[in-house]
């Protein structure tokens, strides 16, 4: 009968389990009743349970993804993690997606880019950021979303089908890999780069003062222990270097957009400086307030979220050498910063629960922006 | 107001910390004078609940609070990934409550605090009615950005004000070793204590 005891008969009164092939179950069955022992099926069919047990374990493996539709987007994940969904995205939609490398971090960790392209050679194109401050989990988080909303939406969604037509979409995740690394071993709130420079026990730069905007002016520190040091120099920080290499080499960037949280804010130039930013007045509207106002109140359509907007110095305050003055500086006018969830109560440590709607609300505001440069070419 | 300072005039609303729901709204005005001292604040609210219905859930959170079969201890509330455990979430309301405190005497007219985490978080059992609870909470300072790290030793019972003693050190976020950096020697001893990194 080949019956493969799982729990040996011991003694009287103490249960008897059975793994029975199938052949056999007819004549075990048949013999049990004929003798009056009682028994009930435990599992119906072991084999489906192996089978459920082996795609879990595959799916649920460390660092691996076998695939972004199993891929947990309303949750937190480390840097492997990161990185193993980018590479299955691409795996999954060569035609549409590329990984770049631009460059190396302090560390030496690879600093990609995805780029979203449906072909054309050097098309104008919008750069989005997430992650530059390692806190600020949401932001990698919705990054993440991002990636896998491109990939789901670029051809059945009208406005992403003819954005992408038109232009490519470069998206960086994980701009401060260092510091995310950092926040998940040693210190969830650590927020700078990870780099060292000569002199001081104290480690990292504000990665968002020290563009070359305003650099070393107030609105920054050049104590090498604030949370807001600009750095011995302007883009001393491999991880905000990169980007500059690839913004002026790439030369035809039309929008770009740096994500930080929290606050609920949607932002443009300038930091640095109350002198209002030449392009602003187009046709005689404030062209960043009009669409502004267009992208938050498409962001509250969604859950009713509130977001206030403005130019960073009159809206939060005097920032200097940060990432979008030193953008818009080099001509890139569609230039903005978003401050995701929430407005304070849980701040860095947003519950996992709120990834997703957060992404779903900002993407509708990052839209907003996108069209807006593709109707506008310049 | 030339010659003697800033003076704001305010009209909000508040919500309950813990359900978002409406609780109530507040008119105020607040003068900063020239010379660096604290504001002079005028406040009237009107609380969203009666106050027969605030008595009441104050009782209750103490009631939880007291019920516990031993002395409530924590870490990292809410945790990496903004999970508060049910237990623990009467223990971060108070704490939320204390560092308001903190908070209301720290900030001036340019630097403002979110309570950013309890960091740990120990109940010491009294023989009185009061209940005590020793914290270790960070606070996040706008705009530099900055975690400070503050010891506060809060006492409560209902239908009292909320007792807050309290000491932060004034720390920089880039050390990563315990080691007070120019911020005076007896702050320094209590970041190398309290302060975990």
């Amino acid at each position: 009968l080949q019956l493969d005891f799982w729990l040996t008969p011991r003694g009287l009164g103490d249960p008897v389990d059975i793994h029975v092939p199938f052949r056999s179950l007819q004549p075990v069955k048949a013999h049990l009743e004929a003798n009056g022992v009682f028994y009930s099926i435990m599992i119906e069919d072991v084999q489906t349970l192996i089978d459920d047990e082996q795609t879990e374990m595959l799916r649920s493996n460390r660092g691996l993804t076998f695939s972004t539709d199993t891929f947990n987007y309303a949750s937190y994940h480390t840097l492997d993690e990161i990185n193993s969904f980018m590479d299955a995205l691409v795996a999954e939609n060569p035609n549409l997606v590329s990984k770049i490398e631009i460059g190396r971090s302090t560390e030496k960790r690879p600093l990609y880019v995805l780029k979203f392209s449906k072909g054309g050679t050097n098309r104008p194109a919008i750069w989005i950021d997430t992650g530059i401050h390692s806190r600020e989990w949401v932001t990698q988080a919705s990054g993440v979303w991002f990636a896998k909303k491109i990939v789901l939406d670029h051809e059945n969604d009208e406005g992403l089908s003819s954005i992408l037509d038109k232009m490519d979409i470069f998206l960086e995740i994980v701009t401060n890999p260092d510091g995310f690394a950092f926040t998940h071993t040693t210190n969830r709130l650590w927020r700078k780069t990870r780099s060292k420079h000569s002199g001081s026990i104290c480690v990292g730069v504000d990665p968002n003062r020290n563009w070359d905007a305003g650099f070393g002016g107030s609105g920054a520190s050049g104590n090498p222990c604030s949370e807001t040091y600009h750095g011995p120099y302007a883009n001393s920080e491999p991880e905000v270097k990169s980007i500059v290499d690839f913004v002026k080499n790439h030369g035809n960037i039309k929008a770009f957009i740096s994500i930080h949280s929290y606050s609920q804010l949607l932002l443009y130039p300038y930091g640095y400086t109350s002198t209002p930013a030449p392009d602003q007045k187009e046709l005689g509207k404030d062209m960043w307030h009009d669409l502004s106002e267009k992208a938050v109140a498409a962001l509250s359509s969604l859950y009713g979220t509130q977001y206030k907007y403005g130019s960073i110095i009159t809206t939060i305050y005097k920032a200097s050498g940060s990432t979008v003055d030193w953008t818009y500086d080099q001509g890139i006018k569609y230039s903005f910063t978003f401050e995701l969830r929430d407005t304070g109560r849980y701040g860095f440590l947003l519950p996992a629960t709120q990834v997703i709607p957060t992404a779903e609300e900002t993407w509708l505001a990052l839209k907003v922006i996108m069209e807006h440069t593709r109707d506008n070419p310049y | 107001i030339p010659d003697s300072g800033h003076k704001y005039y305010l009209q909000f609303t508040t919500e309950d910390y813990k359900t978002g729901e409406n609780a109530g709204s507040c008119l105020a005005t607040v003068l900063y004078p020239k010379a660096k001292s604290p504001p002079v604040v005028t406040i009237k609210c009107t609380p969203a609940k009666e106050q027969k219905e605030i008595q009441e859930e104050d009782n209750r959170l103490y009631q939880k609070i007291r019920h516990q079969t031993k002395p409530i201890i924590g870490n990292n509330i809410p945790d990496s990934y903004g999970n508060i455990e049910p237990a623990l979430e009467p223990v971060w309301a108070l704490a939320v409550a204390g560092s308001s405190y903190i908070m209301w005497e720290k900030s001036t007219e340019d630097v403002g605090y979110f309570m950013a985490q309890v960091k740990s978080v120990k109940q010491w059992i009294r023989k009185d009615d009061f209940i005590e609870f020793d914290y270790t909470v960070l606070l996040h300072k706008i705009p530099t950005q900055e975690i400070i790290s503050c010891h506060m030793r809060l006492t409560w019972l209902p239908s009292h004000p909320l007792k807050v003693k309290y000491f932060c050190a004034s720390e920089n976020e880039g050390l990563d070793n315990g080691s007070g950096m120019g911020s005076g020697s007896a702050a320094g001893i209590l970041h190398e204590k309290g302060a975990n990194f």
